[in-house]
């Protein structure tokens, strides 16, 4: 289905630059596609009853003008520009969308996308901050209602084996992204960080099992290839939402290889597995609310404690961004955050904090979602480059 | 502003006296309780969800939201956020939240009060208890202070549902209580070990109860304000409303001085008084007021402008009975809720989706018959400003009345212009005529 007969990474690029192609495509053979926003919809529900999800994202390179009406300029500028592509109409072909509480802002979003995009179906899931038992039971019922109202969209049923089956693939495609990533802990690593993140977003543009296929064939092509990344310092990033390629290329212009990341387009997204429950909701309702690491779910005291260790805390919730530094054996990170993200704005201080400890050298980077503020970066990232060479 | 120092034109409230000053007390109570080796938290505003408990076990709350207006107010806060500033956090943090990080931090390097902490400060917490309602800063801002205090910070959660899902899933309403009260008993469980002692439940059933019917009180004053003219300006509403926000005294004893503003009120809607000489227009108020320029308010009612409702936020909800509830913990969870999803059912029947901070104020405005909204966005509170636009937009569409936004923020002062915002005012006014004309034709 690509449009030249492309595989591997010149399909994974075709896809990136034209995502939209594919799923017209798909909509053409009577596909149902449902856009969804961040990592916290279960996007296995959707494929259990043969529906595309299609992530939403914005587009940095098209100036903002629409959303203005609705969204101030000091919210998010990737869920305004989200907005604003909606508003534009070029999310037109979705059958529907599906939007959690992912952030204050991103529920806000949920609200008004209803009211101005004219969707035959929507669905918004009370995602809890907290991992609390009750939290975790509250959630797991909002994933009920959610799987009862896309049966209603369909009318199907959805069985229980289907939505195993539908959990194993997604699972499938998760292990292989992991084993994608393996393959950047080599030295030079074999796959940028640009191209991955091509894939990331290709991935998240097509039906599960294709994207399967494309990850098989992503991951042979890199492992043959000559013509690889070249050595050079090992960088983690960090951060918010990233869905263009430009800033990452700036980093690897300047002679850095992003080798590993904790973005909600990357392993943020892939990494934890659902695990097999009889009932597949409750494997479901762990995996997106207990397992998933993004700073919008909170970690704090629990029964008992009376009092705070910092150190302490720190390891609880960064623990894995350590262990990513040693096994991706990165030489620095860059902690990358939008422009009036609260969420992650928090939470950066805290991540240097913890990086200090472990004597490694960050430097956190502000964007505001636009192509013309790519430049003052460029200057920042050099110097950080500098420092670490 | 010039003209400041003459005599003001609103007409304030004398109940209103008692309920402004209980804020101050609460500040005091927290020093005394520190100095005496009793509990003391740091809370964001939790509309009651845990008001009650923490009386109930003793526990002195103040709530560095609050102290983020007052450092603003008395000159401090700029120190704190340039020493937040310099301790990494991007600088388009809530700006209360960044007052109380560098505060916080100005506490660890001198291990107490700052010296130049206005009123009596904040004392070092036993507690950080942050919340899940609204805004993000709620529970991210305290994460944070883990840098430089040791309390444990927990996390009260609140749900939120939208309108059509709250409303037309069959169990979702039920889930929705059963986990606020899942969650009340586990905070509760987790104060006993942190204070060392159990929970006194028929003493909270009290406190429950009186607290219900503090805010009870307090939205039957707010609703005689619908009459015309209103005797009660929005500056009587700000000054009245952190003693039922922030349970700043005892409730029950609270609910007596709501009920004395009552009956002021009450008795200057029987005489016709209205809060300003001439009420020309009806204005309802979103969100933050300008707390440093409250001025402005007199300049805009010697025009004839009279603010007759504001900031839904800060409103009690609409009273329910919850009598026939035994569970004083479901009390609180469902009195909360109701702040939260109280105006959902008209929402869901007139098709809107934006239950609360939207549809509120679509409600307000046509109950109170208001000419105009006033939208104040700031710069630094996201949750304050991300909905005015969409509100602003609504409103026209549906009632055809129109919104004025004037720009301001929650530490930055410099940013409200009062004199630039007066002007437009001014020319505002030939909007809200037209609008008259066209709501008249229908
Ligand atoms: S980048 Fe931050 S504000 Fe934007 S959607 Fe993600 S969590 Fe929300
Ligand atoms: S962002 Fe606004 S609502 Fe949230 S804590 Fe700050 S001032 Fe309060």
């Amino acid at each position: 289905m690509t449009k030249r007969g492309n595989t591997g990474l010149a399909k994974v690029k075709e896809i990136y630059e034209d995502r939209s192609f594919y799923a017209k495509q798909l909509k053409a053979e009577d596909k149902k596609i449902i856009g969804y926003l961040c990592i916290y919809t279960p996007l296995e529900i959707l494929t259990a009853l043969d529906i595309v999800p299609y992530r939403l994202f914005g587009n940095m390179r098209e100036p903002i003008t629409n959303a203005d009406a609705y969204f101030p300029t000091l919210v998010c500028p990737f869920l305004r520009s989200i907005l604003d592509l909606g508003l534009k109409g070029k999310y037109d072909f979705l059958d529907g969308s599906v939007m959690p509480h992912v952030c204050e802002v991103g529920e806000k979003l949920a609200h008004i996308w209803r009211t101005y995009i004219d969707l035959p179906y929507s669905f918004y899931i009370d995602t809890p901050h907290s991992k609390s038992e009750a939290a975790l039971e509250y959630h797991k019922e909002w994933l009920n209602e959610f799987k009862k109202s896309l049966e209603s969209l369909t009318g199907k049923e959805l069985s229980t084996e289907s939505l195993k089956q539908a959990t194993k693939a997604h699972n499938e495609q998760r292990a292989l992204v992991r084993r994608l990533y393996e393959l950047r802990k080599t030295e030079p690593p074999l796959i940028s960080g640009a191209e991955t993140l091509q894939v990331m977003k290709a991935l998240m543009s097509i039906p599960v099992k294709e994207g399967n296929e494309l990850l098989q064939e992503v991951i042979s092509e890199v492992k043959e290839r000559r013509e690889g990344p070249k050595g050079g310092t090992r960088l983690l990033l960090w951060g918010s939402n990233i869905d263009d390629i430009a800033i990452i290329e700036i980093m690897e212009e300047f002679g850095a290889n992003v080798v590993m990341d904790d973005l909600c387009v990357g392993s943020r997204f892939y990494f934890p597995d659902v695990d097999m429950t009889e009932d597949p909701l409750d494997g479901l309702a762990r995996r997106y609310l207990l397992d998933l690491k993004c700073p919008r779910t909170f970690i704090g005291a629990a029964v008992g404690d009376t009092k705070r260790d910092y150190p302490k805390d720190l390891e609880r919730r960064f623990g894995y961004l350590h262990k990513y530094a040693e096994e991706w054996n990165v030489k620095g990170a860059i902690l990358y955050n939008l422009r009036f993200c609260d969420i992650h704005g928090f939470e950066a201080p805290l991540v240097k904090d913890y990086f200090d400890r472990y004597g490694l050298r960050s430097m956190y980077l502000e964007h505001d979602y636009s192509e013309s503020s790519l430049a003052p970066l460029r200057t920042r990232i050099q110097g950080f480059l500098e420092l670490l060479t | 502003m010039s003209g400041e120092k003459k005599e003001k034109t609103i007409k304030r409230l004398k109940a209103m006296y008692p309920l402004r000053s209980l804020v101050d007390k609460m500040y005091e109570r927290a020093v005394e309780y520190n100095e005496e080796g009793k509990p003391t938290a740091w809370c964001m505003v939790n509309w009651w969800g845990a008001d009650a408990v923490l009386r109930t076990m003793d526990i002195a709350a103040v709530y560095p939201e609050d102290y983020g207006a007052v450092c603003a107010a008395f000159g401090t806060a700029q120190a704190f956020l340039d020493r937040c500033n310099s301790d990494g956090f991007p600088d388009h943090l809530c700006g209360y939240a960044r007052n109380g990080i560098g505060y916080a931090s100005r506490m660890k390097e001198l291990g107490g009060i700052p010296p130049e902490a206005p009123m009596s400060g904040m004392p070092k917490p036993t507690l950080l208890l942050c919340s899940g309602y609204f805004c993000d800063t709620r529970y991210k801002w305290f994460q944070s202070l883990g840098r430089y205090l040791d309390a444990p910070v927990w996390l009260l959660e609140m749900p939120h549902p939208g309108v059509r899902e709250s409303l037309s899933g069959d169990g979702t309403q039920k889930h929705i209580i059963e986990f606020m009260v899942k969650e009340l008993r586990e905070f509760i469980a987790f104060l006993e070990h942190l204070v060392g002692k159990k929970m006194d439940w028929d003493k909270l059933d009290e406190v429950v109860n009186d607290l219900i019917e503090m805010n009870r009180v307090w939205h039957e004053v707010n609703e005689l304000r619908k009459a015309k003219p209103c005797p009660m300006h929005s500056r009587d509403f700000w000054s009245c409303m952190p003693a039922s926000l922030y349970v700043a005294e005892d409730p029950g004893k609270t609910a007596v001085l709501y009920r004395n503003l009552y009956d002021e009120v009450k008795e200057k809607i029987d005489k016709k008084e209205a809060a300003i000489p001439e009420e020309k227009y009806r204005l309802a108020f979103a969100e933050l007021p300008p707390w440093h320029s409250l001025g402005f308010f007199d300049k805009l009612a010697e025009r004839g402008w009279n603010f007759v409702v504001e900031s839904w936020s800060y409103h009690p909800p609409k009273p329910t009975d919850l009598s026939k509830i035994s569970n004083p913990l479901e009390r609180i969870a469902r009195h909360t809720y109701r702040h939260f999803a109280g105006f959902f059912e008209e929402a869901y029947k007139n098709g809107e989706h934006l239950g609360y901070f939207g549809y509120p104020y679509l409600d307000y405005v046509k109950e109170y018959e208001c000419d105009a909204l006033v939208a104040h966005p700031l710069l630094t509170c996201r949750t304050a400003t991300n909905h005015l636009a969409y509100v602003q937009d609504r409103l026209m569409k549906v009632l055809k009345v129109p919104t004025i936004v004037i720009e301001g923020d929650i530490v930055d002062l410099k940013h409200f212009n009062p004199e630039e915002a007066l002007r437009r005012a001014e020319a505002f006014e030939e909007v809200i005529e037209h609008y008259r004309e066209v709501r008249k034709k229908g």
